[in-house]
């Protein structure tokens, strides 16, 4: 059952998608890759899910959704990555008064959470070869979105045109 | 509460859940870029519209970063909450959702016409190599904006070790790691 395995894994995802979009790639790279994909075709899906309209998190889900099981596969995976969450904050609305959470203890020990995802994930997606090309595109990716306000989807679509214009060179 | 009228009042609509969705639905059809670019987006519709102020949007969008899941999710769901209940929430739901979920499938259904040609791959290839660049700049920014003490190097290093060695307890290892964080930021204070 594609479709339930595709859900659960992206209900587990749901539960930790801590601190934006970018921490939880790794997560989900461990939990498709190499089950559903390969390491090239995860980074052109992240590609993708960033460059398209609406969170990175739901649109990874969509899609991996889409490519195990169709459109049925694609309604479940999106469903699942937010149910958790969508109860989480339903509970909290109800249950606020009865939480004893103190905010700013709370604030800080999710975002040291979510660095330490972010840093896994850059760990897991760093290029895995010698040859030039992908660490040329990733350094120059980061120079680019580190220090201008450029928009990363602008950075993708550039990558994958120039990418293209290579090919059509050689 | 209401703005105070202003010349564009005639534009603005009542927050009905069918509004709240419309808007929504319209930003994330229309915004690429990820929640840190969706959110701004949402504030700044939603106070036009007279809906929210500008402020307590803010103080809904730093409540909305205790919960997991995509941060223009939880912010559109607790802020539509505030402006028109249970129907509210429901409608941030669908308005966050759909046009996203049915942008993918356009594209889900492209790829699987053209993602065999040597042209498509190429571009799924270039656009793919920039995204550890991407995860690189968001480290970059996080950790310039953070206000670092010996505490959070430990917490942020020591996890982020934890979970590159034993990515099968990724899971585990992060809601525990949380939970350790929390309680040990309340009984001993540095």
């Amino acid at each position: 059952m594609e479709i339930l395995s595709v859900s659960l894994a992206f209900f587990k995802i749901g539960i930790v998608a801590f601190g934006g979009g970018w921490s939880v790639v790794g997560l989900i790279k461990h939990e498709i890759v190499p089950r559903w994909m390969n390491a090239e075709a995860f980074n052109s899906l992240i590609a993708i899910a960033q460059s398209t309209p609406g969170p990175i998190a739901l649109n990874a889900a969509t899609l991996v959704g889409w490519q195990k099981a169709g459109f049925l596969g694609a309604l479940a995976a999106t469903f699942s990555v937010i149910l958790f969450p969508l109860l989480a904050m339903s509970s909290a609305l109800a249950f606020a008064k009865y939480i004893p959470l103190k905010r700013s203890l709370a604030d800080e020990s999710l975002r040291s959470g979510s660095m330490a995802m972010i840093l896994m994930t850059l760990w897991t997606l760093l290029p895995r070869t010698a040859l030039p090309m992908p660490w040329i595109f990733a350094l120059a990716a980061f120079g680019i979105t580190a220090f201008t306000k450029l928009n990363a989807v602008y950075v993708i679509l550039g990558a994958g045109a120039l990418n293209m214009l290579i090919g059509a060179l050689h | 509460m209401r703005m105070p009228a202003r010349a564009e009042d005639i534009t603005k609509t009542e927050p009905t859940p069918w509004h709240i969705f419309l808007v929504l639905a319209q930003i994330n059809t229309l915004t690429l870029g990820g929640g840190y670019v969706i959110v701004p987006a949402i504030g700044n519709a939603f106070e036009k519209q007279g809906w929210i102020e500008e402020e307590e949007f803010y103080r809904i969008f730093s409540r909305a970063q205790v919960f997991p899941g995509p941060i223009a999710l939880s912010t559109a769901f607790l802020a539509s909450y505030r402006i028109a209940g249970v129907p509210g929430a429901i409608a941030a739901v669908l308005g966050t959702v759909l046009p996203p979920f049915f942008a993918l499938i356009l594209v889900g259904g492209f790829i699987s016409l053209y993602g065999n040609t040597e042209l498509f791959k190429r571009f799924l290839g270039g656009a793919g190599a920039v995204v550890p660049g991407l995860v690189a700049s968001m480290l970059w920014k996080t950790t310039k904006n953070r206000k670092w003490s010996v505490r959070a190097v430990i917490e942020v290093v020591g996890l982020a070790i934890l979970l590159v060695v034993f990515p099968s307890a990724a899971f585990f290892l992060l809601l525990g790691g949380i939970a350790v964080f929390y309680i040990g930021r309340l009984v001993w204070k540095s």
